[in-house]
């Protein structure tokens, strides 16, 4: 009986309170994507596990669920959304005109190890950007997950913008093959100063001691646009510079929309390489300590479907969303006042359910109640 | 509004007085009387930082979640825990090394030879990669202390624990086989906090390296 006194997992059941509070989130949030013209699209539970290990690559493809089609073929419960959405535009939207603009709310199912917090089934909401190479699709992103954040009273958040080929074209310059390419990676990822000093030490002993300082300081690259600036003070090669360039460009702009509170650079951000191709972003909010949301630009993900085409987009996490919001436990506006009018029955049924139904014409929550 | 005071996670015991000292010695000081007292969560003389002492293992786990911005604790915890923290800073105080040991009789043995080695050890983690990463299959028994008895008993082949001296292993007829890793402490931040609060943590991480380097 061990399905009555076990639960596996990462499962979760909500009710009451929170389930307003994630549908009220979940409906701001779409309500925002679909104000700048992204549409919803509905996606399948699950699909072949090869599309999902050319989509996300075949090592987090390892994470998902997977189960046998009658045929004996591989399929998997969806452990993300993008290639999906990514499948669907490179082939059933081939003739559609660029840029499409796509949004999705929904559960994906992943497997972490146990000691990650994650949970197996979480909620995504995200937009996908597709067709539009240029720095406009990046900020139209950023500002419509700004403005979705707004909307559900988070007004502190950061978002925490940072491009790949930063990391790239230092790593090109040092010559680092793949694994050295991984360590210094998460050297820089963890913030390690020392470990980074003493990995350039021995790994890039080539390069002069001046300059190897300047990559050691790579992770402190982190703040406003003074940030920016610290990035330029590193000799960089071209393809580095062309990514300070375009942060450079990006947040000039969300300057000028008065929204530098809100946005922050931080180039020691080194994750997402294999998928990512251009700009990165998280998305923090205070006093919860993980991110809620991020995203990026991926130019390289449709090609595996079909035309090479770019992309830009974003997901939030509900959880994440839902747990900011709960925090900040004034907001209240997602609950719905309990004003059911409770009808009792006193033996004619008649007169009772007309009374309810009559309620219900008037648009009232009616609530029946046997005595 | 948001909260700027930083929450620091220390480890109690071992480590706890050294992290305190160093932390004075940058300007963070905690009175004495806060510290005697039975509080969980004490505050530093000039509010700008509280403390919560926690157990070793705990303080990758405050850091992670973000109850706390920031920790002190030991690389062989942090490795153990994999927690997804920053690790801006090797604190230097509490040095001591992971090690694999075993009865002096058996040191220069090859555990090839051996089917299956039974490891006992409080860092099932660091000792499943250690001897995976050699091609040795293991049967790790995790233990939460003494874990020099296990071979003594006939519990388990090896060991994979934290080595300070030596003088406990020497005092049980026990030798280093080989050291895993080197261990210190080390300030760990929280990835949200680091955005969030990037002055306070970056001040912060900015005292303590003129503390380290006096």
């Amino acid at each position: 009986m061990s399905s009555l006194t076990k639960i596996p997992a990462g499962v979760q059941y909500f009710f009451d309170d929170e389930v307003k509070l994630r549908r009220y989130v979940e409906r701001r949030a779409m309500e925002t994507f679909a104000g700048w013209s992204y549409d919803e699209i509905i996606l399948p539970m699950f699909d072949y596990h090869d599309l999902f290990a050319r989509g996300m690559g075949e090592e987090k493809a390892e994470r998902t669920y997977r189960f046998v089609d009658r045929d004996g073929a591989l399929l998997a419960l969806r452990p993300e959304l993008t290639t999906l959405v990514a499948r669907t535009v490179a082939t059933r939207f081939i003739k559609r005109e660029r840029p499409i603009r796509l949004c999705y709310s929904g559960e994906v199912f992943r497997y972490d190890e146990p000691t990650e917090r994650a949970a197996r089934e979480f909620h995504q909401l995200g937009v996908e950007h597709i067709g539009e190479p240029n720095i406009v699709a990046d900020i139209e992103v950023l500002l419509v997950a700004a403005e979705a954040l707004t909307a559900l009273g988070l007004n502190d958040f950061r978002i925490a913008l940072s491009h790949v080929d930063f990391f790239n074209g230092v790593a090109d310059f040092l010559k680092f093959d793949g694994a050295a390419r991984a360590q210094f990676r998460e050297l820089i990822n963890r913030r390690n100063s020392l470990a980074l000093e003493e990995f350039l030490g021995t790994r890039a002993a080539h390069i002069e001691q001046s300059r190897r300082a300047g990559f050691s300081r790579l992770i402190q690259i982190a703040g406003k646009q003074d940030a920016i600036a610290r990035a330029r003070e590193i000799l960089l090669n071209e393809r580095s510079r062309a990514a300070v360039d375009h942060l450079d460009k990006i947040y000039s702009t969300l300057i000028s929309l008065g929204l530098e509170e809100n946005f922050d650079v931080d180039l020691g951000d080194a994750g997402g390489l294999e998928y990512y191709t251009g700009l990165t972003f998280k998305v923090y909010v205070p006093d919860l300590g993980v991110e809620i949301g991020s995203g990026g630009r991926y130019d390289n993900l449709i090609a595996n479907f079909g035309k090479a085409e770019p992309a830009v987009g974003f997901s939030f996490a509900l959880d994440g969303l839902v747990g900011a919001i709960s925090l900040g436990a004034s907001q209240r506006q997602w609950h719905s006042a309990n004003d059911a009018q409770t009808i009792s029955f006193d033996g004619d049924l008649t007169w009772a359910f007309n009374q309810a139904r009559e309620k219900r014409k008037q648009g009232k929550q009616v609530k029946i109640s046997a005595k | 509004m948001p909260n700027n005071k930083l929450t620091i996670a220390l480890s109690k015991g071992r480590m706890q007085d050294d992290a305190l000292a160093l932390f004075a010695r940058a300007g963070v000081i905690v009175p004495e009387s806060e510290l005697n007292s039975r509080k969980l969560i004490v505050n530093s003389a000039d509010g700008r930082y509280s403390f919560v002492l926690v157990k070793p293992g705990d303080v990758p786990t405050y850091v992670e979640y973000g109850v706390a911005d920031v920790g002190v604790c030991g690389r062989d915890v942090l490795m153990e825990s994999r927690a997804d923290v920053h690790e801006p800073l090797d604190l230097k105080f509490g040095r001591c090394r992971i090690a694999v040991a075993g009865k002096r009789e058996v040191v220069g043995e090859d555990y090839n030879l051996l089917a299956t080695v039974r490891v006992a050890t409080k860092y099932p983690r660091i000792a499943t990669d250690y001897f995976h990463a050699r091609g040795v299959p293991i049967e790790v028994i995790t233990l939460s202390g003494s874990v020099e008895l296990a071979p003594l008993l006939g519990l388990s082949d090896r060991i994979v624990d934290l080595v300070e001296t030596g003088r406990t292993l020497e005092e049980n007829g026990l030798e280093v086989i080989d050291v895993i890793t080197e261990s210190t402490a080390r300030l760990i931040v929280n990835r949200a906090s680091f955005h969030l609060k990037r002055a306070e943590v970056g001040a912060l991480i900015e005292d303590l390296t003129q503390a380290l380097k006096e």
